[in-house]
Parts: C-alpha cells; sequence; structure tokens
C-alpha cells in the first residue's frame, strides 16, 4: 500500500494534485471514494426501482449494533468486521425473509426493523461506551476518513470486485424482477431468489463505505444519484452511467471539500450529491426530451 | 395415442385448486388442440387466472397437466396488467432487452441487439415504439409489446390473460388480427382468457366456460350467449 501512497505524495509535492493529498488518509480516503462510488450509484439504480430507499437507511443504522456487537464478541476496535457485516446481513435478510412471507407494505416491515435496530443500537452503544473508545462508532454513524485504515481499503476492494461482478452479471435479471415481478417468474426467473441475492450484495456494499460515507448519510450516495440520473435520462444504459457518474463525482469531490474544511467527508458528500440533483431537475428540459419524467415543475 | 389426442396441445385431467382451505377449482378436464385460439370465460372470481397459472406450473394443484409437446419448448405468456413505476426510464428497446439477453444492458452495443429486437416488434406490428419509453404507451400499444416479448423464443403455446381489457375497440380489432396471424402464419395455439363474447366469437375457435368447474365446453361459433350469461348467473 506505501508503494501507491508514496504515488500520490509525490504528485502532491510536485501540485498535480492539491496540498492535501501529502496525508495518507486523504488518499485512502480518495482511493476508497473512486472504488465505491460508482458501484454506490450503479446499484442505486436497482435501489431506486425496487423502492427499498429506505430498506438502505436501515441497514446502516443496524451498522451502530453491529460495531457495539463486534466489540462485545472481542473483535479489534477498528476491525469489527464480523460483528459489522453479520449483524447488517442478518437485518437485511429478515426484512427480505418477513417482506415475502407476510402481505406487509414495505414501508412498514422497514419501519418495524427499523425501531428494533434503532433500540437495539441505542442499548448496545451504553454497554460499549463504558468499555471502548466511542470514536469508531461516531466514525461509523459520521463517515470519518482518520479512522479509515488499510483493512478497510483492502475489505472494501474486495467486496466491491465480488459484488461489482455479480452485480453486473444479475442485471438485467435484477431489473426485470424490479419492474415487473409476475412478468419475470413466466420468464422463468425466481424473483424471490433474485431479492435475497441482491439484498446481500446492496449489504455488503453499503457497509463496506460506511466509514467513507456514515450510517445516517449513506441512504444519500445510494440513492440521490439514482435519483437524479432517473429524471435526466432516456433508456436505461443513461439511468446507469449518470448514476454512476453522479456518485463518483459526489464522492470524488465531496471528499476533496473535506480535507480542505474542518467537516465530515459524509456531510460533504451528501451535500455534493444533492447539488447535483437539483442541477439535473433544472436542467432536465435541455438534457432530456423523451425521458419519462418530463413533468411540470 | 388415439388421433384425437394427437391433436392435443395441452390435456388437463381431474384438475383442482385450494387456497388457504377454499376450493377455487374442482374436476377441471381441458383439452386444448394444436393450432386453435382457445377461450376460457367465465364470471369474476371463477378461478381462470388461477387456471391460467396452474398451467403456467405457478400454482400448488391436484390433477394432471400434459403438455403434448417438447419439454424445452417454452410457453408464452402476455399478462393482464403489468403494474410497475412509470417514472424508471425504460425504454421497450430495454425492456425487451432485459428478457432476451445475458448482458447487462449498460454494457451491451446496442446495435448488434437492435435488428433482433425490432423483428420481434415487427411480429406484432409495433416497431415504431422501439425507443418510446414504456410509461408512456398506452393500453394497445402495451400489449402489443407485451405479446411481442412473450414470442421469443417462439413458444408452442401461448397464453394470454384477458387481451381485450383495457383497450379501445380500434385495438381489439388490430390485436385480434395479430392474434389470428399467429395462428395461422406462426402456427401457434393460443389459450385466453377472455371476458368479450364478440371477441370470442370473432377470433376464438374453441370456449370453456368456467365457474368453479366446467359448465361449458365446445365450439365457440354457434355459441349462444345468452345460455352462457344464464348458467353465469345461475352458477
Amino acid at each position: 500500500m506505501d508503494f501507491i501512497y508514496d504515488i500520490f505524495k509525490n504528485w502532491a509535492t510536485r501540485g498535480y494534485l492539491p496540498s492535501i493529498f501529502e496525508h495518507t488518509f486523504m488518499i485512502r480516503g480518495l482511493l476508497a471514494a473512486l472504488i465505491i462510488g460508482p458501484l454506490l450509484g450503479a446499484i442505486g439504480t436497482v435501489v431506486v426501482t425496487k423502492k427499498l430507499s429506505f430498506f438502505t437507511q436501515t441497514i446502516g443504522n443496524a451498522a451502530m449494533s453491529g460495531v457495539a456487537i463486534g466489540l462485545l464478541l472481542g473483535e479489534p476496535v477498528d476491525g469489527t468486521y464480523a460483528g459489522l457485516y453479520g449483524f447488517c446481513l442478518i437485518v437485511a435478510l429478515l426484512m427480505t425473509f418477513v417482506k415475502n412471507r407476510t402481505r406487509l407494505a414495505n414501508d412498514t416491515i422497514i419501519g418495524v426493523v427499523l425501531a428494533q435496530v434503532l433500540g437495539l443500537g441505542i442499548i448496545l452503544m451504553i454497554v460499549v461506551t463504558s468499555q471502548f473508545n466511542i470514536h469508531q462508532v461516531e466514525g461509523i454513524l459520521f463517515g470519518s476518513l482518520i479512522t479509515l485504515n488499510d483493512q478497510d481499503l483492502i475489505a472494501l476492494t474486495i467486496a466491491s470486485v465480488v459484488v461489482g461482478v455479480l452485480f453486473a452479471f444479475n442485471f438485467n435479471q435484477f431489473m426485470l424482477a424490479s419492474f415487473n415481478r409476475t412478468l419475470a417468474k413466466a420468464r422463468g426467473l425466481s424473483p424471490v431468489f433474485l431479492e435475497y441475492l441482491f439484498v446481500t450484495l446492496m449489504t455488503i456494499v453499503v457497509v463496506s463505505s460506511l466509514k467513507l460515507i456514515g450510517a445516517l448519510l449513506v441512504l444519500v450516495l445510494i440513492v440521490v444519484p439514482a435519483a437524479g440520473a432517473q429524471l435526466v435520462a432516456p433508456n436505461l444504459r443513461w439511468f446507469v452511467w449518470l448514476s454512476v457518474i453522479f456518485s463518483t463525482i459526489s464522492t470524488a469531490s465531496g471528499l476533496l471539500l473535506s480535507g480542505l474544511l474542518p467537516v465530515p467527508s459524509g456531510a460533504v458528500i451528501a451535500l455534493v450529491s444533492s447539488a447535483l440533483f437539483y442541477g439535473a431537475l433544472v436542467f432536465r428540459p435541455l438534457l432530456s426530451r423523451s425521458g419519462p419524467n418530463q413533468g411540470e415543475i | 395415442m388415439s388421433s384425437t389426442e394427437e391433436h392435443n396441445l395441452l390435456e388437463i385431467d381431474n384438475l383442482s385448486v385450494s387456497l388457504r382451505g377454499n376450493r377455487i377449482l374442482e374436476d377441471i378436464n381441458l383439452r386444448v388442440k394444436k393450432g386453435h385460439i382457445h377461450a376460457l370465460t367465465g364470471p369474476n372470481g371463477a378461478g381462470k387466472t388461477t387456471l391460467m397459472r396452474s398451467v403456467m406450473g405457478g400454482m400448488p394443484h391436484k390433477g394432471t397437466i400434459r403438455f403434448l409437446f417438447r419439454e424445452s419448448t417454452r410457453i408464452g405468456y402476455v399478462p393482464q396488467f403489468l403494474e410497475f413505476d412509470h417514472s424508471v426510464p425504460i425504454t421497450v428497446f430495454d425492456f425487451l432487452f432485459l428478457m432476451l439477453k445475458k448482458m447487462p444492458v449498460f454494457l451491451a452495443r446496442r446495435r448488434t441487439v437492435r435488428a433482433e429486437v425490432e423483428e420481434l416488434l415487427t411480429a406484432t406490428d409495433c416497431a415504431h415504439l422501439i425507443d418510446r419509453s414504456v410509461g408512456q404507451l398506452s393500453g394497445g400499444e402495451f400489449r402489443r409489446v407485451l405479446l411481442a416479448q412473450a414470442l421469443s423464443p417462439k413458444p408452442e403455446l401461448l397464453l394470454l390473460d384477458e387481451p381485450a381489457s383495457n383497450i379501445d375497440e380500434v385495438g381489439i380489432r388490430h390485436f385480434e388480427e395479430m392474434l389470428i396471424n399467429l395462428r395461422d402464419e406462426h402456427g401457434i395455439t393460443i389459450l385466453m382468457v377472455c371476458h368479450s363474447m364478440n371477441m370470442i366469437s370473432r377470433v376464438c375457435d374453441a370456449v370453456t366456460a368456467v365457474n368453479r368447474t366446467i359448465f361449458y365446453d365446445g365450439p365457440a361459433k354457434g355459441l349462444n350467449h345468452a345460455d352462457l350469461l344464464q348458467q353465469y348467473t345461475f352458477l
């Protein structure tokens, strides 16, 4: 990893990059942003189509409990991976299971589970803050480049490659099952299996991005770029690529600004992402002539 | 196999379906002949869609359903109503691409697939809709696009769920011509749920009226509408 950091530091010294990239944590943050940003943008298109936006928020909130469970299970303070990924996956799969076994509406199930994970999270936080450094938990909640370490970057890279390949390979099926389950079934697909698979992939990406963006704001980066792209895209191809572009710009420029200003990276990424959304809203008559979202403002 | 059976494409024997303790279908015996347009009719809640789903393999049932064609051959299906989010930017091309190809739609070279999609849409007389957003299509236009997707890969048996609903008279006539063309030119057998007696008498070869059990099964020509309606009322 030091070899890569040295290249960036060299560029920063020569003036090719802003001087803040002389700091290792900023280089690490930029690499994480460039890896996870495009993937969040692409996955966001299916999240928006499946109306799973607040499902993502619930997973983010479950992360608070996940970190606490990891600490209580004896994981190192800067690497609570089993607690974090394990608990968030259990919550995500539980919500999908309840959804497929009942006729409850999506938002009702999310409301029920959100209340549970928040309640559990608060109790566990009180237990662990008396024993551990609270800084790691803050990093998960709001996003913190300082707590992002080499291990996190490696985990994020591996997760992104695996999820990216599986997501791309199954994209058409995910989209068809999201568009209409009956038709997907008639075409020989299993919408239930596809839903479990997508939710698993989405949870891995969301959890991997928590230290960069924060549990409270991860919803923004998975939903807002896709929503902006939805406004102006004339077809599915542009929907995905615009969402990827918006998400990458948001993560990279948000990270850069957070290095210049004394604010958490997640907050700036959220604001840049929102600015792009409103930009798309204002310029959509110029950008799209035949898209489906041409209502009057 | 008798000569009569040789001409059957679908044979259903003693089929019954129960949902949560309620008997939806009982003792259904049905033969659909190859090259026929066969209508399933009956009052609302009679079990027509359940029968269709059983044929598609998506409904637990008692009794036997036999297809007298190669197992690898697909059954095409055109749903009655497709509920979807109209704000999703998906064109007719994208919609068909999702079903025809494994390569992700955002990575594929569209030109190579476009001719294939156009050919499919031409079969249902809607090639001009290829770049239109699916959310902007009229009921009749969308029904033709749905019919196009059901034709690839070419099915031996095509199932249609109330193809005439939410379409104006001109659209219905247009749709009927396409069904006749699919039967006569492409040799596709069609089983469709239909409430329109006019449509049944114009395009169908056979009709089966269902209300939990079968109360009419015979040729569509010469079908007495008044008698059928009376049975709807008394059953």
